[in-house]
């Protein structure tokens, strides 16, 4: 069930109204209503692969209370590798099996060897996979490093691992924040309810009027890039930035404002990358939850930032490797992955990666500096670079693409494939940067003004805006559906 | 609770009054003129409305419309004598010009060329074979006026029917149901670009959970065309059944039709029995332009140019006009 679609608008009213009118006097059975509500949600898509999330559920529920009852370090250790075997396990198969023979079967042609593609299956990706085994794992590894107490109510974790508002895209939580939330009684708040509704509306704009409008433009310059100029390829990147911003953060903001409504605060997944000074603030904002997941599990067992300066590096390129291959079963979202290690070095070396956090560009002021602006602008444009690789379809197309831009460098004027007026989405999103550096000190707030009148006017602007830009004839999924 | 459904409902009501207000100050739904049965069962519509009919989200397309006494879009009336010389245009959406403004029409175009004719254009859409044979034989005593009367006819569609029968399905949307929800600009532009959709489909859907879903079946390349000569037979069959109950003079009557789509048969049978028509397929073949909207299968500007220009070099080849 899509979030933008008509089943979840029918969906969503009906659980809110059974939540908080018939199953709220009891925890457990508030609880149980959800776990069957994000079971049907999923189950919409394919019922089949319920039974990945309920075994992923089951064993990790089990190995957590393993985990903990042993003292023994070397059992705790056991346990824990079970734990990330089996999702990993379960990752590798039906995300990275037919990457890795075909890989292998590529490998070995270097050498003369031709093995047949026989071994490569027919394997559907469930949706969400990468994001609640990550889940489950951080339940483990938590009980592990000895920062979270087990829960003996399988329900309640069962609710953790499934929660439908962040299930199939994140954002990825972790125990000590969601589950937490799941076992302690939740009381209806007005506040909180509008403040989740307001959060839906901005993160449907975010989705049906930047990322779904611009989607034609992106995809006719990937598809046919040989066939366009440097300006228009570079047109065609610049706008799949936005794009896959629009997308991923407006299901973020959706997923965040949907928690809301029945009491639960999900952590925030973006906070206005687009103004980042450096790509290490760019990291800071962009996809959150992940590079947070990351920090902790991976990065930070590695010695973090704390060990030698070459041993630092190191664990970069590793968490951007590993970063980037989680992404997908494809060498491109390696090499993605590859130049942001490439970017962030640099940035860690000069001890400039964490001068930026909490600070928001222009604090205190209504303008950025000039300096700052052309921070933010190299920084887009590093960024938007890397994307040449998180979009084409192979390495092949990647390198077609940028060798097309190197070698046809003219400016041409790009008609859109479906005949809209190109000027309107200009417009459109010199108005959203704009409405967004406005916004950029609370990514949780995004109608917060004082006068009634002017938030009504968002509001109806807002609206306004997903009339004048809704196109029936495009696919609606989101991007971040397929990883 | 109470406090944020009762404030909900008053956001939802108040934001939906001012999208109705701005969708109206900024035109972007549709006109629709009234339509209605004529005295001899000839579905037209209502005489001298005017309007604008707009096309996709943004105004993609924006045009005047204007309905004379008679019925049809037209800037002029049509008012046939023995003195004057006129060519009536007769077909449907694409004779009908909802998207170009009425004063830039294909009849406007031929006349701007030849300025001693009248063009008279009885487009209406949806207007099939039968409904244009219909329209000639029940409005009898004008179009015998008529110098030459021109019949836009798409063999795949126009030729379903083998004689006339008032379209119950078309003259359901002047429903007091949907003459309410056309008031709403706000209604009539959601659905113009699709947004109304998904609820009606899911309405549909819950309509018929219970009847069994009907079986697909797959049918291989010859079913195709047998299916597919069966029905060019049963079409040039029907296209002989209104003839003969409709009567069609040939000397004054002509066909309008791309033959690219058009089966060979019927024209085997057009050129075999005497019956003219003109072919626009080379002209918009050769075009080095689209002659189609982009968001719209109708005529462009170029392609109701071209669609013209063909008329008129008709008219000269047959000696209809001098110059």
């Amino acid at each position: 069930m899509l979030f933008n679609s008509l089943d979840f608008f029918i969906f969503l009213p009906v659980v809110f109204v059974l939540y908080w009118f018939i199953f709220y006097k009891k925890i457990q059975v508030q609880n149980f209503f959800i776990l069957i509500a994000s079971y049907i949600f999923y189950g919409l898509w394919d019922w089949r692969f319920l039974f990945l999330i309920l075994a992923s559920t089951v064993v990790d529920f089990f190995i957590g209370q393993a985990i903990y009852v042993n003292d023994a370090i070397s059992k705790r250790k056991a346990w824990l590798w079970i734990s990330v075997i089996f999702n990993i396990g379960l990752l590798g198969f039906f995300k990275y099996y037919n990457f890795f023979i075909g890989s292998w079967i590529d490998f070995l042609s270097v050498f003369g060897y031709e093995l047949k593609s026989t071994w490569t299956l027919q394997i559907i990706l469930p949706v969400g996979i990468s994001f609640y085994t990550f889940q489950t794992m951080s339940y483990s590894l938590d009980i592990y490093y000895k920062r979270l107490t087990p829960t003996k109510n399988f329900i309640a974790f069962a609710t953790f691992v499934s929660f439908f508002p962040q299930l199939v895209a994140g954002p990825i939580e972790r125990a000590s924040n969601l589950l937490s939330q799941i076992t302690s009684k939740r009381t209806f708040n007005y506040i909180q309810c509008t403040e989740g509704l307001k959060l839906i509306l901005w993160g449907l704009f975010k989705k049906i009027v930047i990322a779904d409008s611009i989607a034609p433009i992106v995809d006719d310059i990937f598809l046919n890039y040989n066939d366009y100029s440097a300006s228009t390829l570079i047109l065609g990147v610049s706008l799949f930035s936005f794009q896959v911003y629009g997308d991923f953060s407006g299901y973020s903001d959706i997923a965040i404002g949907t928690a809301k409504l029945f009491g639960i605060e999900l952590m925030s997944n973006f906070k206005f990358p687009t103004f980042s000074r450096n790509v290490a603030e760019y990291w800071q904002r962009w996809h959150v939850s992940l590079s947070t997941w990351f920090r902790h599990y991976v990065y930070i067992p590695l010695g973090g930032s704390r060990v030698s300066k070459l041993k630092s590096v190191r664990n970069i390129i590793i968490i951007f490797l590993v970063s980037g291959f989680w992404h997908g079963a494809n060498w491109t979202f390696i090499v993605w992955g590859a130049i942001h290690a490439a970017l962030y070095i640099p940035v860690f070396l000069m001890g400039r990666n964490r001068i930026y956090m909490n600070t928001v560009v222009a604090e205190n002021r209504w303008f950025p500096s000039l300096t700052e602006i052309s921070q933010i602008l190299l920084t887009f444009i590093l960024v938007t670079f890397s994307r040449v690789f998180f979009r084409s379809e192979s390495i092949t197309d990647a390198f077609g693409f940028l060798e097309q831009i190197y070698s046809n460098f003219s400016y041409e004027t790009y008609q859109h494939p479906l005949g809209y007026r190109m000027i309107d989405y200009f417009i459109l999103l010199g108005l959203f940067i704009l409405y967004e550096f406005r916004i950029r000190r609370d990514e949780r707030a995004p109608f917060k003004f004082k006068s009634k009148i002017v938030r009504f006017v968002a509001y109806t602007l807002v609206i306004l805006g997903m009339l004048l830009f809704f196109d029936d004839n495009i696919d609606r999924s989101f991007i971040y559906f397929q990883f | 609770m109470k406090k944020l459904i009762i404030k909900s409902i008053l956001y939802v009501f108040l934001i939906l009054i001012v999208l109705e207000g701005l969708v109206r100050v900024f035109h972007l739904g549709k006109d629709t003129p009234t339509r209605f049965l004529d005295k001899y069962k000839v579905e037209k519509w209502k005489p001298n409305q005017n309007g604008f009919s707009v096309t996709g989200n943004r105004r993609q397309n924006f045009s005047e419309y204007h309905i004379n006494t008679t019925g049809y879009n037209s800037y002029r009336e049509f008012t046939p004598t023995k003195d004057k010389i006129e060519v009536a245009l007769v077909g449907d959406s694409f004779i009908e010009g909802f998207h170009q403004n009425y004063y830039n029409s294909i009849g406007k175009k031929i006349e701007n060329v030849i300025p001693e004719i009248e063009v008279y254009e009885y487009g209406y859409a949806g207007y099939d074979f039968a409904d244009q044979l219909h329209l000639v034989h029940s409005y009898a005593s004008q179009f015998d006026l008529i110098d030459h009367v021109i019949l836009g006819i798409k063999f795949s569609n126009d030729l379903t029917r083998a004689e006339y029968q008032v379209v119950n399905s078309r003259l359901a949307l002047e429903s007091p149901m949907n003459k309410m929800l056309k008031k709403s600009k706000l209604i009539v532009y959601c659905k113009s670009i699709g947004i109304l959709d998904p609820p009606q489909e899911f309405m549909y859907r819950l309509i018929n959970i219970f009847k069994p879903k009907k079986k697909t079946v797959s049918i291989d390349e010859a079913e195709t065309l047998r299916i597919k000569k069966k029905n060019e037979e049963k079409y040039l069959a029907n296209f002989k059944s209104l003839v003969s109950k409709y009567g069609y003079d040939k000397k004054r009557f002509t066909l309008l039709l791309d033959s690219r789509i058009t089966s060979p048969l019927f024209l085997s049978y057009l050129e075999k029995n005497g019956f003219n028509y003109i072919d626009f397929s080379t002209s918009f073949e050769t075009s080095d332009r689209s002659t189609t909207l982009i968001y719209d299968r109708h005529w462009n500007n170029h392609g109701r140019d071209i669609i013209a220009k063909d008329i008129i070099q008709y008219l000269r080849d047959t000696n209809f006009v001098k110059n």
